[in-house]
């Protein structure tokens, strides 16, 4: 287990080397240049020209990849070309908002996937398994930013009683905690009508085995059934994609942030891409990779402690 | 006052009692020549515009919607948000209103010599900076020496270039290494200290719109000492102090203890700008749920929520804003009667509805706005399908065409607005493709297309505008369009101080570009955006610039 984590690891470096270089070759050839971005359309072309030189973006790519990555091994990740920081500084303070978001929406996604899920595998095609799995097909059909817009609508123009942007500052009328509301929210409804489905899907399945139908005709209660015997061979599937959950709810946060206006790394990230700002969009991917792979070994480890037949 | 009116003026006067001219082009002409704003108004037999409704009251915070930006260094602003945020510390020279005509500011009074080629500049000497020292001559000079210095970087060298400054080879190079041209002041003795508070431009030409100069948004007065960068703590003679900003987030301003010199304001105590990214629902949201008092910009995909929110309100300016779908001469295009075509083929009042909810007036595509000056009314073209497709026929086209035209999606009005002309097209047997380029790919292209559709923003003149798009050769003339009767009569009238002159002169310009142009010009956008109603004083600006010290919070 220790030499898989090893060379899970050192595998990790080696994509995170090569993503660097793609996102600056990418960001090389993607169309517009970063002084025009900066300054605007309205900037003269000599303006253009002297902040140009002032950046050194006059050298060739290669050079400014290479030095860009020596700053990068000693820790040191520039400065923001748009935002004007230390990218450090703004990364840990964006990150933590999203971590935040994150943390929350989880804690609400869990429990109620799992609770949903189970309950409507338990017994196929019940009222119970039929409503739920029309409420999750819908709340996964429906896209973060219609289902922002529709609440929105509801709570901050129709009814008054929730801030329509999370600024996450005290001083504007709108507690904190009232902040998180609507994002939690859109968060939830996406994300939990994809993680129900496959909680009861995987239920479902576990629930048609024979050692199931073993169990119940040897006179065990079905509650007892579900308990014992149901619940933790039907939870090893959806323990990856829950896993994978912690992925998109780092980096896929983008659209519930910029409607929002919730300072939060999706937004830095889509800010710094329009802006070509390549401090920033380098330390970005590399943290968004990292959480990527991170989850992934987890959920390889987690995969053995659940199922003890594999081994890796 | 001066004891004597400038020549220019007396000739203005007649024309205008002939009624040759206009009264806002005689206010905006009298002004620039140096008669105080109400005394102007006094004599077109107007009222000069009540600055106020009702008393001001103090106290309050104003929060405003708008983009935070880096704002260090305000000569090199290539942003209207930046100079927004900085103007409420720092002041400019003069200050053009929503009415366009141009009032004393840092300078109390300005006169030109008959040739309009030397400029004095009387500053005012009641004005001090908020650290304490008295604002001088050698302010003003520091600050239009270091806008007009090349190594700087400002957008005023474009402006003042032909008036004040002059090309040299400093011996660099550019990226390609070809040699680069700098400029430098033409004459050592063109910015002259006359005495502490007189400042005299020598400029080589006539330039009758020095003091609309003074206002162009980098030229924010900043003290010496900060050596030309702005932040917090920095020193303005402004009603205002930065006292926090974090780029992306939020800026804080607080009104400084002492009244303005200008006699308006502060009244609101606090001055925040809250950035909420480039979303335009989140701007809504924000508005709707109090969480901000204003917002800078409104987008027409939110106007309809906007216009049902209670407690907040639509500001509306008519401007030069518009975008033109402009042709390459190349086949078809090259031959006139298919420009024409398409220009007959269009119907400019049905897609200023479409596009933009009917916020400013249909297009008439010579590219000269009824907000500019030397309009001149060669009466409205309407939609005309039959002779659209006759056009087409007589060209060769019986069938009609296929082309591509090419847009951006951002706006959405702009794309919206190329929809609803490529539909009307089709009567007439124009069949367009629409190929949606991403915007930064537009930017590259624009120049390049064959068929495209592009924005352009307000000037203050209609010759400004045509010179800069139409004529032969010029950087951004797009449509790579060249017509020497065209080149000829644009140089003419710029030479024309003489709106009616100008006029007479733009009549036969808008012919030809009727006639022979290569744009369809289907609107020209009205400005807005949004703010509380409990917000007294404010109206909008053509350009956008917001002034706190004016405003103030009756809930």
């Amino acid at each position: 287990m220790l030499r898989y984590s090893a060379k899970q690891l050192l595998n990790m470096a080696l994509t995170l080397f090569a993503v660097s270089f793609l996102v600056f070759a990418l960001n090389e050839l993607s169309p517009g240049d970063v002084t025009r971005k900066i300054l605007g359309p309205y900037a003269s072309q000599s303006q253009v020209d002297h902040l140009t030189r002032e950046m050194g973006l006059d050298r060739p790519a290669l050079v400014r990849y290479f030095e860009y990555m020596g700053k990068a091994l000693t820790g040191n990740f520039g400065n923001s070309i748009y935002y004007r920081q230390p990218v450090s500084e703004l990364m840990w303070d964006r990150l933590g908002n999203t971590l935040l978001l994150a943390a929350i929406s989880f804690a609400v996604i869990v429990p109620i996937s799992v609770l949903l899920g189970v309950l409507a595998g338990m017994r196929e095609r019940g009222w119970f398994d039929r409503a739920v799995s029309i409420f999750s097909s819908i709340c996964a059909s429906i896209p973060e930013f219609a289902m922002g817009v529709f609440l929105l609508a509801i709570f901050v123009v129709w009814l008054g009683v929730l801030p329509g942007t999370s600024p996450l500052r005290g001083d504007a009328g709108w507690a904190i905690w009232m902040q998180f509301v609507l994002p939690v929210l859109v968060v939830t409804f996406y994300d939990a009508g994809y993680l129900i489905a496959m909680v009861r899907s995987s239920m479902v399945e576990v629930m048609r085995q024979p050692y199931i139908r073993t169990a119940l005709l040897k006179g065990n209660s079905f509650r007892n059934v579900v308990a014992k015997h149901a619940l933790r061979n039907a939870l090893i599937t959806p323990f990856t994609v829950i896993l994978l959950q912690l992925n998109y709810l780092v980096s896929g946060l983008v659209v519930v942030e910029t409607l929002f206006a919730y300072p939060g790394f999706g937004r830095l990230m889509l800010e710094a891409a329009l802006a070509k700002d390549i401090a920033v969009l380098e330390a970005g991917t590399l943290v968004a990779v990292s959480v990527t792979m991170l989850t992934q070994l987890f959920g390889d480890l987690g995969y053995m402690a659940l199922d003890p037949r594999i081994r890796v | 006052m001066t004891d004597k009116l400038h020549p220019i003026i007396e000739k203005a006067g007649r024309e205008f009692a002939d009624g040759k001219l206009g009264r806002r082009e005689f206010l905006r002409i009298a002004v620039l020549l140096g008669v105080a704003a109400p005394t102007a108004y006094g004599m077109v037999g107007l009222a000069a515009p009540a600055m106020a409704q009702g008393a001001p009251k103090k106290g309050g915070t104003i929060r405003l919607g708008m983009r935070v930006q880096d704002i260090s260094s305000p000569h090199t602003y290539s942003w209207i948000e930046s100079a927004n945020s900085a103007r409420q510390t720092l002041d400019y020279m003069a200050v053009t209103g929503i009415d366009n005509v141009t009032r004393p500011s840092l300078v109390q009074k300005w006169e030109a010599t008959p040739d309009l080629k030397t400029w004095t500049l009387q500053l005012r000497r009641d004005v001090k900076w908020r650290k304490g020292r008295q604002f001088n001559a050698d302010d003003a000079i520091w600050n239009l020496k270091r806008v007009l210095d090349d190594k700087t970087g400002s957008s005023v060298v474009g402006l003042l270039k032909g008036f004040i400054l002059t090309e040299f080879d400093d011996g660099q190079k550019d990226a390609k290494g070809n040699p680069r041209k700098s400029v430098k002041l033409w004459d050592a003795n063109a910015i002259q200290k006359v005495d502490d508070f007189t400042v005299k431009l020598n400029g080589q030409t006539a330039n009758l719109a020095i003091p609309e100069a003074l206002y162009h948004y980098p030229l924010l007065i900043c003290s010496p000492e900060d050596g030309g960068k702005f932040g917090i703590g920095s020193d303005g003679t402004g009603a205002y102090e930065l006292v926090e900003h974090e780029v992306g987030k939020r800026s804080l301003y607080v009104a400084t203890k002492t009244a303005h010199w200008s006699g308006m304001g502060p009244n609101v105590d606090r001055f925040e700008i809250i950035d909420l990214g480039d979303d335009a629902a989140a701007q809504v949201s924000a508005l709707a749920s109090k969480q901000v008092d204003m917002i800078y910009q409104g987008a027409i995909s939110t106007l309809p929520t906007v216009e049902r929110l209670p407690h907040v309100q639509v500001n509306t300016v008519d401007s030069g804003y518009t975008a033109v779908a402009r042709t390459h001469p190349i086949k078809p295009f090259d031959d006139k009667r298919v420009r024409q075509a398409l220009r007959h083929a269009t119907d400019t009042e049905a897609v200023l509805k479409a596009a933009y909810r009917g916020l400013g007036k249909p297009g008439e595509h010579h590219h000269v706005a009824p907000v500019h000056p030397e309009y001149a009314n060669i009466g409205f073209m309407k939609q005309d399908i039959a002779k659209a497709k006759a056009l087409l026929a007589e060209a060769g086209h019986p069938n009609g065409i296929d082309c591509q035209i090419d847009c951006r999606p951002q706006p959405d009005w702009e794309l919206l607005a190329v929809q609803t002309m490529v539909e009307q097209w089709k009567a007439a047997g124009i069949r367009a493709k629409i190929n949606v380029m991403p915007s930064a790919q537009y930017w590259e292209n624009w120049t390049k297309v064959p068929f495209g559709f592009t924005t352009w923003a307000h000037r203050p003149l209609g010759t400004m505008v045509l010179g800069l798009a139409y004529r032969s050769g010029a950087a951004w003339n797009e449509s790579a369009w060249s017509n020497a009767e065209f080149d000829k009569l644009i140089t003419e009238a710029e030479g024309y101080l003489d709106v009616e002159k100008r006029r007479a002169v733009m009549a036969k310009i808008q012919r030809i570009m009727l006639d022979e142009g290569p744009a369809v010009v289907p609107l020209w956008r009205a400005v807005f955006n949004y703010s509380d109603k409990k917000i007294k004083g404010y109206k909008i600006h053509p350009s956008i610039y917001i002034d706190i010290k004016d405003l103030w919070i009756d809930a």
